[in-house]
């Protein structure tokens, strides 16, 4: 090797190709701005050739700090903040919330107000689903998926925003029900905010729409080889495991864990007077998780069916003050959110303003099992088994 | 530097170079909380802003030239937006979408929160709302398209280190 | 369910139901005899148990063990304090109250019970087990609440930042914690659905969360 230049040189005694080809650990940091990651997470990965020894997450970067600001709000500007925790599925997370506060002020819903908010958490629930079943197998490679179920998911946030006037924000919830009349002030007459007309038969059409997209996607996706190779037995996680660490919602009842809080949990609306299965499988890996949203959003639309059948007409809120101070005690509220359980522990002390609220979060628990279950997994596995836990950053950090 | 400061005000020569920037425009996939989901519905089939050229391709800050900021900035992540905007290459545009990213919206008084995006990076089209409607950002585009089109080529060349408002 | 009337208390009966089943059963009062706990508190479907620090984690692996709440849900602190806000005035200045309480949510997945485990924590000690050896997702819990509050937990393996950034001072939680943008510019927008009550009434800084203002 006499005419080899400097340059060459160089390289050549890096390299250090023995018998035995050593390598060295490296540190992959999967950075706060990656597309694949939903929203600002980043991990710090130590991988050894393609396997994953061990993942750390750092979260925060999405931290604002919601149990402190709680604390210099009323409880009707914590309403207005709370739908942005999981902001995939903005309805559902002010349903524990005002249930709390109800709680707490012993105020029974009139049951029409109860009927529209299960209407809301259903759709709210096939949103959010809708918006994994998009970016689930985007993320393993099929972009067709994307479009096809985002198309409906307009139709379903029509129909929210036809009642609530917000997309994914709706700020409907009020103490004691939904949100009567709009207007009043001194320039507006007031407006009833009930179910606007063709309310019930948009609904009907927006449902069979999301069947048909249901079983266009199961042609697609369900039985795809190359998705089924990229998630079956990827990603075990064991009933123990998850119930140890708090996951819930469907990334538990795709491990076998069979609890919903719709049929098992405190009752916090009429979930008992509708028909619907809890869909539980027993493999625990990326694909059950994946069929387990799947089956749930067909269950949504029968509820929502259902529930457009049986809700008549009545009030829409209880009688509150105008000035509402909670009384003294504490409460806690949780329910089944589209990502898992979600629950709002609330200490009042008396007055306008709560003393302590603390939010637990159904993706912070979901989440904290990474560290685990990425131990040992294959670098391309980590994007599927993140995916598979559908997580909002939102809700991870609040 | 020669050639853009003797032919860049010339009439056909910054009409074709606004034009085709106009129309090209490629924003990474810089999402950061719920205004996110408005720009994937932007980009999604009803609302559809493809049309316009703005495409979502590349996952990359270095190939792209448009960084919409969409979402609440932490100052936990206030660096990360930084050094983003640094590894851009110009011409670069920055929109700021939602409320949290113009002024730090509903978490204004938050312990943890960068009030506005503006105190990072300079900002070329704030987009109000909370979230902004699809089409209300897509209005924010058109209006920075307009703006692309009215531009002067060597006043944007040299303003390659233009501080923050 | 049950059958039940056909409108209006649907939800309601059955909450009644469920309450009523937990507390023929005497649920609370069980686990609070289990856990040794000197106190417990059982209203608005909301179990409460006071247990001693030295017994935190022999509680919770009582009740993980023999009472079948497997679930983990969540761990946390409370600041109880009456001093509010830096440099506000204590407002009922014979009954200062200055201590952390720890709380830990255990639930079951095989019905719908809970309880919440409270222990007293100190404020010039603000130092308690980790419960990280009996449930593993208590790591990230206890890593916000250790951040949060400034509560040292013993035997974390992990005991690094979770949600604020390195350089970050303070621990925001705790009441003591002003929110400087409020202090700096007042929040304009305090005027509520009726008219401000004349004295005391609610200031744009951090309020106590007792204060009552005017009258409804």
């Amino acid at each position: 090797m006499t005419d080899v230049d400097a340059r060459a040189a160089m390289h050549l005694s890096d390299a250090s190709v023995s018998v035995e080809l050593e390598t060295q650990g490296m540190t992959l940091n999967i950075g706060p701005q990656h597309p694949s990651t939903h929203g600002v997470l980043r991990l710090v990965a130590k991988v050894e050739g393609e396997r994953v020894t061990s993942v750390q997450p750092v979260i925060g970067y999405m931290h604002r700090g919601y149990e402190k600001l709680s604390e210099v709000r009323t409880y009707a500007q914590i309403t207005a903040l709370v739908n942005r925790i999981d902001w995939v599925s903005g309805f559902a997370n002010e349903i524990p919330w005002i249930r709390a506060v109800e709680k707490l002020m012993e105020i029974e819903v009139p049951e029409r107000a109860q009927w529209i908010r299960l209407i809301l958490s259903e759709m709210t629930r096939i949103s959010s689903h809708l918006l994994f079943m998009s970016s689930y197998p985007l993320e393993l490679g099929a972009a067709t998926p994307l479009m096809y179920a985002l198309r409906e998911r307009e139709y379903v946030m029509d129909l929210i925003e036809s009642v609530t006037g917000g997309r994914f924000h709706p700020n409907f919830n009020r103490v004691g029900g939904v949100k009567p009349v709009a207007g009043g002030g001194s320039t507006q007459k007031k407006v009833s905010q009930d179910l606007p007309a063709g309310f019930f038969q948009g609904t009907r059409e927006a449902m069979d729409r999301v069947d048909s997209v249901m079983d266009e996607l199961d042609e697609l996706v369900t039985g795809n080889e190359m998705i089924r190779a990229r998630t079956i037995g990827v990603g075990v996680i064991p009933p123990e495991k998850a119930i140890e660490f708090g996951l819930s919602g469907p990334n538990a009842r795709a491990s076998g864990v069979d609890f919903d809080l719709r049929r098992d949990g405190e009752p916090y609306l009429p979930y008992d007077q509708v028909d619907f299965d809890v869909i539980t499988e027993q493999t625990g890996d990326s694909f059950a998780r994946y069929l387990v949203r799947k089956e749930e959003i067909r269950q949504a639309v029968r509820i929502v069916r259902q529930a457009i059948d049986t809700i008549k007409p009545g009030p829409l809120q209880a009688k509150v003050p105008r000035v509402l101070k909670v009384p003294k005690g504490q409460a806690y509220v949780r329910t089944e959110n589209p990502k898992g359980e979600m629950g709002f522990y609330l200490i009042s002390e008396g007055g306008r303003i709560p003393y302590r609220v603390k939010i637990r979060s159904a993706s912070f628990c979901n989440l904290s099992i990474l560290p685990w279950v990425l131990e040992g997994a294959l670098v391309p596995d980590l994007v599927a088994i993140m995916g598979s836990l559908d997580f909002v950053l939102g809700d991870v950090d609040r | 530097m020669g050639v853009i400061d003797k032919f860049g005000r010339l009439k056909p020569v910054s009409w074709l170079l606004n034009w085709s920037r106009t129309y090209s425009l490629w924003y990474f996939q810089f999402g950061l909380a719920c205004c996110a989901i408005e720009v994937m519905a932007a980009a999604g089939p009803r609302y559809d802003m493809m049309r316009f050229g703005i495409i979502p391709l590349p996952a990359s800050p270095r190939q792209s030239d448009l960084m919409v900021v969409a979402g609440t900035v932490t100052d936990k992540m206030a660096p990360a937006v930084r050094r983003l905007y640094d590894q851009m290459p110009d011409p670069k545009y920055v929109i700021s979408m939602g409320s949290c990213a113009n002024c730090g919206g509903p978490y204004w008084d938050s312990y943890s929160v960068t009030k506005g995006v503006d105190q990072i990076i300079p900002v070329d089209v704030y987009v109000p709302g909370c979230p902004p409607r699809p089409e209300a950002l897509m209005e924010g585009i058109l209006l920075l398209q307009q703006q692309i089109r009215n531009e002067d080529i060597p006043d944007k060349w040299s303003q390659s280190d233009r501080l923050p408002a | 369910m049950t059958d039940s009337p056909p409108d209006g208390d649907a939800v309601d009966d059955a909450a009644d139901a469920v309450e009523a089943e937990l507390e023929e059963s005497g649920f609370a009062a069980e686990l609070a005899a289990l856990v040794a706990a000197p106190l417990w508190v059982d209203e608005f479907d909301t179990i409460r148990l006071y247990v001693a620090r030295e017994n935190w984690v022999d509680a919770l692996r009582l009740a993980r063990d023999e009472a079948g709440l497997t679930f983990f849900a969540w761990l946390s602190a409370v600041d109880w304090s009456t001093e509010v806000a830096v440099g506000e005035e204590v407002a009922e200045p014979d009954e200062l109250i200055d201590r952390y309480e720890v709380v830990c949510r255990l639930s079951s997945v095989t019905s719908p019970r809970g309880a919440h485990f409270f222990t007293e924590v100190p404020k010039d000690d603000p130092v308690i087990d980790s419960v990280v050896s009996l449930f593993g997702g208590a790591e990230w819990h206890e890593r916000e609440a250790a951040e949060m509050f400034g509560i040292t937990f013993v035997g974390h393996p992990y005991p690094l930042k979770l949600y604020l950034p390195d350089s970050f001072q303070g621990f925001p939680l705790r009441k003591s914690y002003p929110l400087l943008s409020r202090e700096v510019k007042p929040w304009p927008g305090t005027v509520d659905v009726e008219s401000m009550p004349e004295a005391g009434g609610p200031s744009t800084a951090n309020v106590e969360a007792g204060d009552t203002g005017g009258d409804e």
